[in-house]
């Protein structure tokens, strides 16, 4: 990376952590959305294309870099498409595959575990994993006991793998060519949401509630320690990013506030607190409106926690309620990327930063993404008035934060990343090795949580 | 009456064992089957006001529609297949083309039934032109459009012109809902109302047919 781009890099992510650590900045961040949908398809690809051609999907974010030089992080993208067709995950409709190529992806709701499932879940959850939820989920794992059920988890690790390679190639060509940090790394779901999403669907859960309430908290504690040690397998090992959390039951008027509060918030606040006390911080999105529920964060250390706030709740609200607390990023109605004018966008931008943003702590952003039918109009002049109206102190350098450290006892205590055949099963079988242990027992424990933690990334 | 009052307070209170209990001993005593879904009906009313006036959320919406669903299959045998027929005024309702969303939609779908409504629910990813065909048929006055994506925006313009096309824009009235609906989309897709929520969504139906 050439000296410049590797200061522009610092700067914008020591920019980032102090905005999210409620610290003094230079500036408001530009363009500082986890979700830039725009950027999918501003080169004019087709959703499709960018889900399936990794060369299509980085050409796309340089082209998005190159046009918009001001954006201070950026990430657009979620899916590789050929890691779902591995497995046949069902969860999603893909554009190109069943949808037209230019629409949107979008979640299947369905109920992927049965209500008499919950004692092998919180007891067992392998066994749930491989002989319940995973042969429902995964079409090529319906047949389990088959060379093609076989392949799709041979072909689905491998996939894994080379996508952890993609990402990580384009993630290079974003910080090395562009010195543009990524918004987050790595992701966890609330464990209500775990059960609400891809486990019982919402109906599922909903009736949950009501018939077998002791089995949602039992589960939902079951899920927290493997939540947390597979979110941070898969987030940045210099913990420079923040692990990306979307939420969503947490919606009003999904649950009563009583629910919430005896369901939905005390796991969540268990996971995050760990996540935080293995020294990362989170980036969660508010889906919906959070309005009477938003409180709670008030719970967490202050500057640990990025909440984009939807178009749904008043992000002026937010910033009264929980902004002392948390990093708020919102404030822009995804219609005014739409439909609105540059004049409007100014105006709204301006106004933005002279009020809610005025002290800091506000990244301006739609509702938890940049649309994909953004006008480019709009785009900049929302990146213009930011530069413009977003000034704090120029004197102010942030710095880069020294990683924190992980816990003596790991990120979970007393619960180590889960392996299926511990590698005191695997020597016994052996009958002891002749030489090192240590140098055969680690890959083969790193192996095994890896492979443990690919169960878990088809939970939603 | 009094025991049919306490079904309908016993699914206002979300008592499913409670419900079909009292179904079971309702018709032990030959009750009329109608008089027990009339019941029935009272409660889902119940609860759908509770939730406009933000006492029930969701979850209780969800629960006492499985409570329902339970009970109706317990009875639906015992009815000809007319009795049952909704008699109600007509709002045709779906999820645009391109977004298979239905969490919301069917949740007004639940509070439009209970509130004496047809409902006649086309479901996702619906064409402008099965919605105008559709509205043509039954002749209803309310179209309510669903969605939870943006691309969903562009494609209810095209219903609204479509119906233009169609020469029937004057004789329906469009309510638009869903995440990115408010009334600057509403006035860009030629709507005639939005609804914040499911409750409003109701309401501008009843305001439709001046009840």
């Amino acid at each position: 990376m050439s000296d410049g781009m590797e200061q522009l890099f610092e700067e914008r992510l020591a920019r980032y952590q102090a905005t999210i650590g409620l610290e003094p900045t230079d500036r408001m961040i530009v363009g500082g959305t986890g979700s830039n949908n725009f950027a999918e398809i501003y080169a004019g690809y087709s959703r499709q294309e960018i889900m399936y051609d990794i060369n299509k999907w980085m050409a796309a974010e340089s082209k998005f870099a190159e046009d918009f030089p001001q954006i201070d992080m950026l990430r657009a993208g979620r899916i590789w498409g050929p890691m779902f067709e591995s497995v046949g995950f069902r969860l999603y409709k893909l554009p190109g595959r069943d949808l037209p190529p230019n629409t949107d992806f979008q979640f299947v709701e369905g109920e992927w575990m049965k209500a008499d499932e919950y004692d092998v879940l919180i007891n067992d959850p392998v066994e749930f994993m491989m002989e319940y939820r995973l042969p429902r989920v995964l079409a090529e794992f319906k047949e389990k006991g088959s060379v093609r059920s076989y392949m799709a988890f041979l072909k689905g690790g491998m996939a894994f793998v080379l996508m952890g390679q993609l990402m990580r190639e384009k993630m290079l060509n974003l910080e090395k060519k562009y010195g543009l940090p990524q918004p987050t790394q790595g992701a966890m779901l609330a464990p209500f949401d775990v059960l609400a999403d891809g486990y019982r669907g919402l109906q599922g859960i909903m009736i949950d509630i009501f018939e077998r309430p002791d089995k949602i908290v039992k589960a939902c504690d079951a899920l927290i320690p493997d939540l947390v040690n597979c979110a941070i397998a898969t987030a940045d090992p210099l913990k420079r990013y923040p692990i990306f959390m979307p939420l969503h039951r947490g919606n009003h008027p999904f649950l009563s506030p009583k629910q919430f509060d005896t369901f939905y918030w005390p796991p969540l606040f268990k996971a995050v607190t760990l996540l935080i006390e293995a020294g990362y911080t989170v980036r969660a999105y508010l889906e919906g409106d959070w309005t009477p529920n938003w409180h709670h964060w008030n719970e967490f250390p202050k500057g640990k926690i990025l909440c984009d706030i939807d178009n749904k709740a008043d992000i002026a609200k937010a910033k009264k309620d929980i902004g002392g607390t948390v990093c708020l990023a919102g404030g822009i109605p995804d219609r005014m990327f739409i439909l609105g004018t540059a004049e409007e966008m100014r105006a709204r931008v301006k106004e933005l930063c002279e009020t809610v943003g005025k002290e800091g702590g506000l990244i301006l952003n739609g509702g938890c993404a940049i649309p994909y039918l953004t006008k480019p109009g709009n785009f900049k002049a929302y990146l213009d008035a930011t530069l413009e109206y977003g000034k704090y102190d120029e004197a102010v350098k942030p710095k880069l934060k020294k990683p924190l450290a992980t816990p003596a006892g790991g990120p979970v205590p007393g619960h180590p990343p889960t392996v299926i055949t511990a590698w005191e099963k695997k020597v016994e079988e052996w009958g002891g090795v002749m030489g090192d242990e240590k140098m055969i027992r680690d890959p083969w424990e790193m192996l095994e949580r890896r492979a443990f933690c690919w169960l878990h990334f088809w939970d939603w | 009456m009094a025991e049919l009052t306490e079904l309908t307070q016993a699914l206002v209170e979300l008592k499913k064992e409670d419900v079909l209990a009292m179904i079971e001993g309702e018709l032990e005593k030959k009750t009329a089957p109608l008089d027990i879904v009339k019941a029935l009906n009272a409660g889902m009313i119940n609860v759908g006001e509770r939730f406009a006036a933000c006492e029930y959320f969701i979850s209780e919406l969800i629960y006492s529609s499985h409570i329902m669903k339970e009970a109706m299959a317990r009875l639906d045998p015992l009815f000809e297949q007319t009795d049952l027929e909704a008699k109600g005024e007509k709002v045709v309702i779906g999820t645009v083309k391109g977004d298979i969303h239905d969490i919301g939609k069917n949740i007004v779908v639940t509070l439009m039934r209970n509130a004496g409504f047809k409902v006649i629910d086309l479901g996702v990813d619906v064409p402008a032109d099965r919605f105008v065909e559709t509205v043509k048929e039954t002749g209803a006055k309310a179209l309510a459009l669903s969605c939870l994506l943006n691309l969903a925006i562009t494609e209810m313009k095209g219903v609204v012109e479509a119906l233009a096309a169609a020469g029937i824009r004057n004789d329906v009235k469009v309510v638009l809902g869903g995440q990115p609906i408010d009334e600057k989309v509403c006035e860009y897709v030629g709507a005639d109302y939005y609804g914040p929520d499911a409750p409003a969504g109701v309401r501008i139906c009843k305001q439709i047919y001046g009840q």
